[in-house]
């Protein structure tokens, strides 16, 4: 006898609104037992705050939630309330797996992976080492006595995803799962999901996403768009296209040489300190008025790279010449400060960095961290509030994004004010670490765009990590693979 | 509601731990239906609690604040800080307020008048600082580190910004501050049940209240461990005991209280 199941969510007249932006408004939503549904939207719609809530683990202080909410035909919010420990606790026994962007938060640091893994999944710890091995080329073994942050921020997501993608429940939710999957892990990632998830007529898969490729190459039983605090049901997904870029301002100043460079770092072991090399070898010239792209597998060296630049570690060898000037010899170490013969080069070098949550100070509004950092920045590269204003404008932000504080804006709407930041700046070089994770294709054309403007302006070095094929495409125009550019990449 | 359950919440803390307010009072507003002997002892030894915890608190606070930040702020310092702290976690907390009394016995017992009770209360702080500093530094310079290390760093130190300063501007923030606040009542929690195992291993020993002029309510609790047996009046060994329990809960309360952070 065949058994209808219940919608594994279910909602009736459900609301949720941050402060006096409604997020969701009066949504009555039950997708089928077994379906496969994505929900898409431009940055900061509020489909990751709308799974937390799924999930139970939204933060009821920041949120207003209204209307109700079942999951596996539980009470999991009644009038805006969310219900007690025992409901929640029977949600949870009927199978829920939630899995954050941030995959890697779900890990405890205090305990090694395999006790993370005895946690989280103790029972399909088989599951696990065969799919990380046939998907993610990973030995669980080699990984299993280490502790989250003693291995690389890839490996770290790649293992984090299999354990939570492997835990027993009816309802999984997957909340941008590829920000920071390099573009063969992505590949390997969608087979995964194609081959042993989707089709599994037990689970009840509801993912957001903005990244369309991906959503793409995924077999989805539905797709569904949020705009405006309404869920509607998408016939087919949009195209990603490119925009008309305009040229980049010509200059004959020679850009940035790096020549001979290798970033050592140091470990803390039972015997003492030993060092390994995240790098050797990198020579590279990144000339004005060009958008380079470094792409290359997780933990292979590009954000180190990057820190190498604006000299922020230590252990670094080689030269990166700018203006004429060694910025390696003229700062070898970091100390916590700057050499004031370094100062003028501080300022001619700006950064957005691959989490944008913490480019602003945490507890001020933003307007206020701006004037810090225009304080801090004095001279050239002053944040003339105006010029702000404009870059705002142009990555599709308003002023009244500035009198909030960090943690009020989405993930996208934060990298996008770290990127306008950058852009007002006026830096002769742009250093920009995945900027265009966690934003919409509709808008990342438009943040694109703001960049590519800015290039048109003032001939500056401008340097992309990036693991996208999107922005390989219309965005960068000559891209290097970061493996064999530096030849040989050591350490694990 | 939950501006209600928190001023709900801030109310039953303060009232639990009212027994130490209360020892302030004038000695006429006090039921006095007990022995004015014990309510007096009563009464002196909460005072001297309510001074010691409010003097350790100050003095490890301030050391933690300063320890964690220049922990951070040179790498060579947290090592070498870490490893001194370490050894003095190691030793039983007993033991260490043991040790920091052996030096002035001589004159603590030669001395029963206020010197002697200003001696010993700080003799008695530097015992529970170092023994609370530990825990209380790593409570600290840990969370701070992971801020400042694997978060701001990069954004800020590109801005110009000196770690001196981007760290100030950390450990004032809302996340730190609710850090220090737990680490308090941590400290105030191990001062309170060191003082209290203290007097009482004291008053088992030498037979007085504490060691000379350092009442405590364990040593009030030692002194009338009698009072439980046939003929006793059990209620002058609960009743301390009561109050102690009814502050350490304030504490605890206190220590669980975990600000949610917005996603």
């Amino acid at each position: 006898m065949n058994v209808v199941k219940a919608p594994p969510v279910s909602c009736a007249g459900f609301s949720l609104a941050l402060g006096d932006r409604p997020l969701v408004q009066k949504l009555d939503f039950a997708p089928a037992h077994g379906s496969s549904s994505v929900v898409i939207g431009q940055t900061g719609v509020g489909k990751s705050v709308f799974l937390k809530t799924i999930a139970g683990v939204l933060p009821a202080r920041t949120f207003r939630l209204g209307g109700s909410l079942q999951v596996h035909g539980i009470d999991a919010y009644v009038n805006g309330r969310k219900t007690g420990l025992e409901a929640w606790s029977r949600i949870m026994r009927r199978g829920l797996v939630f899995v954050p962007a941030e995959s890697a938060q779900a890990m405890n640091p205090a305990l090694t992976l395999d006790h993370n893994l005895k946690l989280l999944a103790p029972e399909s710890r088989a599951a696990i080492e065969r799919r990380l091995t046939t998907y993610f080329g990973l030995e669980f073994g080699a990984f299993a006595r280490l502790y989250p942050d003693e291995v690389s921020g890839g490996e770290l997501q790649r293992i984090t995803l299999m354990i939570l993608l492997s835990r027993q429940g009816d309802l999984v939710l997957l909340d941008e799962p590829t920000v920071n999957l390099d573009r063969q892990l992505r590949k390997r990632f969608i087979d995964f999901l194609n081959e042993e998830i989707l089709p599994d007529q037990e689970k009840t898969v509801l993912m957001a996403s903005h990244d369309l490729d991906f959503i793409q190459a995924l077999k989805l039983d539905h797709a569904w768009a949020l705009e405006n605090a309404r869920l509607a049901p998408l016939e087919e997904l949009p195209r990603a296209t490119g925009f008309e870029k305009r040229t980049a301002k010509k200059s004959g100043e020679p850009g940035l040489v790096i020549e001979h460079l290798s970033q050592r770092f140091f470990k803390r072991g039972i015997f003492g300190e030993r060092t390994f090399a995240a790098f050797t070898g990198l020579s590279i010239t990144f000339d004005r008025s060009t958008i380079y792209g470094i792409t290359g597998p997780s933990g292979c060296g590009k954000s180190s790279m990057i820190k190498a630049i604006l000299r922020l570690l230590d252990g670094t060898k080689g030269s990166i010449v700018l203006d004429g000037e060694d910025l390696v010899r003229m700062k070898p170490r970091e100390r916590g400060t700057d050499p004031s013969a370094f100062l003028p080069f501080r300022r001619k070098m700006a950064v957005v960095q691959q989490d944008s949550r913490f480019a602003f100070f945490p507890d001020q509004r933003i307007r206020d961290s701006l004037k810090h950092i225009a304080r801090a920045q004095n001279g050239r590269g002053t944040l003339d509030p105006e010029e702000v204003q404009r870059q705002l404008t142009k990555v599709g932000l308003a002023s009244a994004h500035l009198d909030v504080h960090p943690r009020s804006l989405s993930s996208g709407e934060m990298k996008r004010m770290d990127i306008a930041r950058a852009l007002a700046a006026k830096p002769e070089v742009l250093l920009l670490d995945e900027p265009f994770a966690h934003i919409d294709f509709e808008t990342r054309t438009q943040v694109m765009r703001a960049i590519s403007d800015y290039m048109a302006e003032s001939a500056a070095i401008l340097i992309v990590v990036t693991h996208e094929d999107f922005d390989l495409r219309y965005f960068v125009e000559r891209s290097h693979d970061f493996p064999e550019l530096v030849g040989k990449v050591q350490g694990r | 509601m939950r501006k209600l359950s928190s001023i709900l919440k801030a109310v039953c803390v303060l009232a639990l731990a009212s027994p130490l307010a209360l020892a302030w009072a004038p000695p006429s507003w006090l039921p006095g239906v007990l022995a004015p002997s014990f309510e007096a002892a009563l009464q002196a030894s909460f005072r001297q609690l309510s001074v010691t915890l409010a003097a350790t608190l100050a003095v490890t606070t301030l050391l933690t604040v300063a320890l964690g930040y220049l922990s951070v702020l040179s790498m060579r310092f947290g090592r070498t800080g870490a490893s001194i702290l370490n050894s003095v976690e190691s030793v039983p907390s007993i033991l260490v307020a043991l040790f920091c009394y052996a030096p002035v016995s001589g004159y603590l017992a030669r001395h029963a008048s206020g010197a002697s009770q200003t001696v010993s209360l700080a003799v008695f702080i530097l015992a529970a600082a170092l023994t609370a500093l530990p825990e209380a530094v790593r409570s600290v310079a840990i969370p701070l580190g992971d801020l400042y290390h694997r978060k701001y760093s990069l954004s800020f130190r590109s801005y110009g910004f000196t770690k001196r300063r981007i760290l100030a501007v950390l450990m004032g923030s809302r996340g730190m501050r609710n850090t220090l606040k737990r680490v308090a009542a941590a400290v105030v929690l191990k001062t309170l049940v060191l003082d209290c195992s203290f007097g009482f291993i004291i008053q088992l020993g030498f037979g007085s209240y504490g060691t000379p002029a350092h009442a405590s309510p364990g040593a009030l609790i030692a002194a009338h461990r009698d009072a439980l047996f046939d003929g006793g009046t059990p209620i002058l060994f609960w009743l301390p005991s009561l109050l102690l329990v009814l502050i350490s809960l304030s504490f605890l309360l206190t220590l669980g209280d975990r600000k949610e952070v917005a996603a």
